[in-house]
Formats: structure tokens, C-alpha cells, sequence
């Protein structure tokens, strides 16, 4: 870490809790994120002003108009500019030092994969559930942690997965194929709801990489914004979970 | 005797359960769900599928642990306990 950085990150690395070796561990980090939208526009913001070393942004859509309204990467000028071709703009000046790496194409099932390898930490910022199921088993096929979170309306979910303490996964508390699935453009949804939740998603992921996980193990937490409550459900692992029973917990020195 | 809570959202579905504190006499999660069905005729319909299980976006807790068996539904609630039923959101 050079002098730049020391004085760029002064406050994170004044904590017990992050120090210079945390800073340089966020440094040296790579992050990949699903989704340039409500949720991964602040996530990847915050991860890149902290210091992150690496992003891969992943979207394949175009910014419109309704989006501008919550999806804070983006500006009025980005319309019809693919979100992670503008995020990505955004990002590079939020913090130049930041490598970021735009993907605008949908991502097939072995591109995933080898993403969500090379990853440190992956954060779900999608709106749709097939793409949480696959990360989800991508995930726990490489045991790379996963941030998911979720946002509609007034309401918002998040859970931090992680394969290689043997947790749950996200399949464990909804099994797959679901039905019913909404939409923030048919929902609505309140605009500081996916900036809470994206936030949250971002400090998750910082927590993960700084190793500080045992608060996030096992965890969803569920956000009602109109009553201002937060709730904490334990999530046990299902043993009959397709994607993650049978699977033990990997230790550093096995 | 056990409180029941759920997300915000399904109020909008089944307004009678709004604004009220709903308490119910202990016993398995099934029969809680079907005391909730008395008051708000239809709510069994929207959590649960034909063949009496657990919808699969829909999810439940009790103090705030999640249930075990989301297929006949017999974890137990008991007198201090709060069910709360929430469902997936797939919004990004
Ligand atoms: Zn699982």
C-alpha cells in the first residue's frame, strides 16, 4: 500500500476491526457482481470507494429512464448505454485505481462458472430467480462466498452464504423452481429500499473478505422499510438440499 | 398463545389481518395456519399447494428460527412463540 492509499482509506484503516492488513486485503480483493441495477449500483459504489481492487460487473440490460429513479450508477445522459458500460464509467471515477471489468452480454453457464471461481466474493444484485438459483449452485460448486440480496416495494432480504464453513444455502431456505415471480416495474418499489439493501450487500461482502463472517453465518435478515424493523431468522441447513447437503466444512490446514 | 407476524405484503392480499394482534391458541404450524384461515378465508390457498406443503417462495419462522418440516408442517409453536411467515422476492 502506498502513500495514495494509506491516505485514501485513512478512516477504514483507522478501525480495529479492518487496520492496514484488512485495507490490503480489500485491495487485493476481486469481487464479482450480478446485476448493475437498484441493488448493484450502490453495492459496486461502495465496494470501489472502499477500496476493492477488482470488480467484474455484470449486466446485460440497457439503462432506461424508470430506472434512473433508484439505479444511482446510472445518470440521464446513460440512457440506452448498456448498465454495465455506465456503471462502469461511474465507478472509474468514483476511484480510478479501481479495476473494473464490464460484462454487457448475458454470461453463459461455463462463463458463471469460471467467474464466480476467480472471485473472491460474489454479490447477487439480479432480479430474477433463476439467475439466484444458478449463482447459487455456481457458488457452492466452487465454494466461493455469496452475497444475496433482495428488494421490492418497501421490503428487502439478504443472506450471506458461505460454502466453505458448511452453511445453508439459498436453496435451503427457498427450494427451487419457484413461481410468482415480481417485479420492481410491475411491484414498484420505494427508491431507498435497494440503496439500504445494496448497501447492506456491500458490507456483507467487506465482511467476508476481511474475515469477520461469523455475524453472517446462517443469517437472513429481512427489512420492513414502512414499519423500520429489521428481523433475523436462524437458517438451518437443509440435509436433503440439493446443492449443499453432504458438504463439510473446510478448515484452513485440512 | 402464540403471536402470528408476516411481511407487509400479504396484508395487501388479506386486509383483515392488518393493524391487529393476532393470537392464536399453541400448536403445530399446520394448525396455526388453518386458525389464520378462519379469519382471512383463503390464506391457507396462498401459502400452502394442493397437497397441504409449504409453497415453495413461501417460508416460515418461529422465533425466528425457520421451520423444519415444510412438507406436513408439524414443527411445533409454542405459547411465547412468534410465527412469521415471509416469502421470497426476487426484485434487484
Ligand atoms: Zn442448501
Amino acid at each position: 500500500m502506498d502513500q495514495h492509499d494509506a491516505n485514501r482509506y485513512s478512516r477504514q484503516i483507522r478501525l480495529p476491526s479492518v487496520g492496514e492488513h484488512g485495507q490490503q486485503s480489500l485491495l487485493d480483493a476481486r469481487c464479482l457482481i450480478i446485476g448493475m441495477g437498484g441493488l448493484g449500483s450502490p453495492a459496486a459504489m461502495y465496494l470501489a470507494a472502499a477500496g476493492v481492487g477488482q470488480l467484474v460487473i455484470s449486466d446485460f440490460d440497457r439503462v432506461e429512464d424508470s430506472n434512473l429513479q433508484r439505479q444511482i450508477a446510472h445518470r440521464s445522459v446513460d440512457i440506452g448505454e448498456p448498465k454495465a458500460i455506465s456503471a462502469k464509467r461511474t465507478l472509474e471515477a468514483l476511484n480510478p485505481r479501481c479495476r473494473i471489468t464490464a460484462i454487457d452480454w448475458q454470461l453463459d453457464d461455463e462463463e458463471l462458472a469460471d467467474q464466480v471461481a476467480k472471485a473472491d466474493v460474489v454479490l447477487d444484485c439480479s432480479d430474477n430467480f433463476a439467475t439466484r438459483f444458478a449463482l447459487n449452485r455456481q457458488a457452492f460448486q466452487s465454494g466461493t462466498p455469496l452475497v444475496s440480496g433482495a428488494a421490492i416495494r418497501t421490503e428487502g432480504q439478504i443472506a450471506t452464504f458461505l460454502p466453505q464453513d458448511g452453511g445453508p444455502c439459498y436453496q435451503c431456505i427457498y427450494p427451487g423452481d419457484l413461481e410468482g415471480e415480481e417485479s420492481c416495474a410491475l411491484e414498484g418499489v420505494l427508491a431507498p429500499v435497494v440503496g439500504v439493501m445494496g448497501s447492506m450487500q456491500a458490507l456483507q461482502a467487506l465482511l467476508v473478505l476481511l474475515g469477520r463472517t461469523a455475524g453472517l453465518a446462517g443469517r437472513l435478515l429481512l427489512f420492513d422499510a414502512l414499519a423500520m424493523e429489521w428481523q433475523s431468522v436462524r437458517v438451518p441447513r437443509d440435509e436433503a438440499c440439493p446443492v449443499c447437503a453432504g458438504r463439510k466444512a473446510v478448515h484452513d490446514g485440512d | 398463545m402464540p403471536t402470528v407476524a408476516m411481511t407487509p405484503h400479504l396484508y395487501h392480499f388479506f386486509p383483515v389481518l392488518e393493524n391487529r394482534k393476532i393470537t392464536l391458541a399453541a400448536g403445530s404450524v399446520v394448525e396455526l395456519l388453518a386458525a389464520i384461515n378462519e379469519i382471512a378465508p383463503g390464506f391457507t390457498d396462498y401459502v400452502l399447494d394442493d397437497r397441504g406443503a409449504l409453497r415453495r417462495h413461501v417460508n416460515l419462522s418461529i422465533n425466528n428460527t425457520m421451520v423444519v418440516d415444510r412438507k406436513k408442517l408439524t414443527d411445533h409453536v409454542p405459547d411465547d412463540a412468534t410465527l412469521y411467515i415471509f416469502q421470497a422476492l426476487s426484485g434487484g
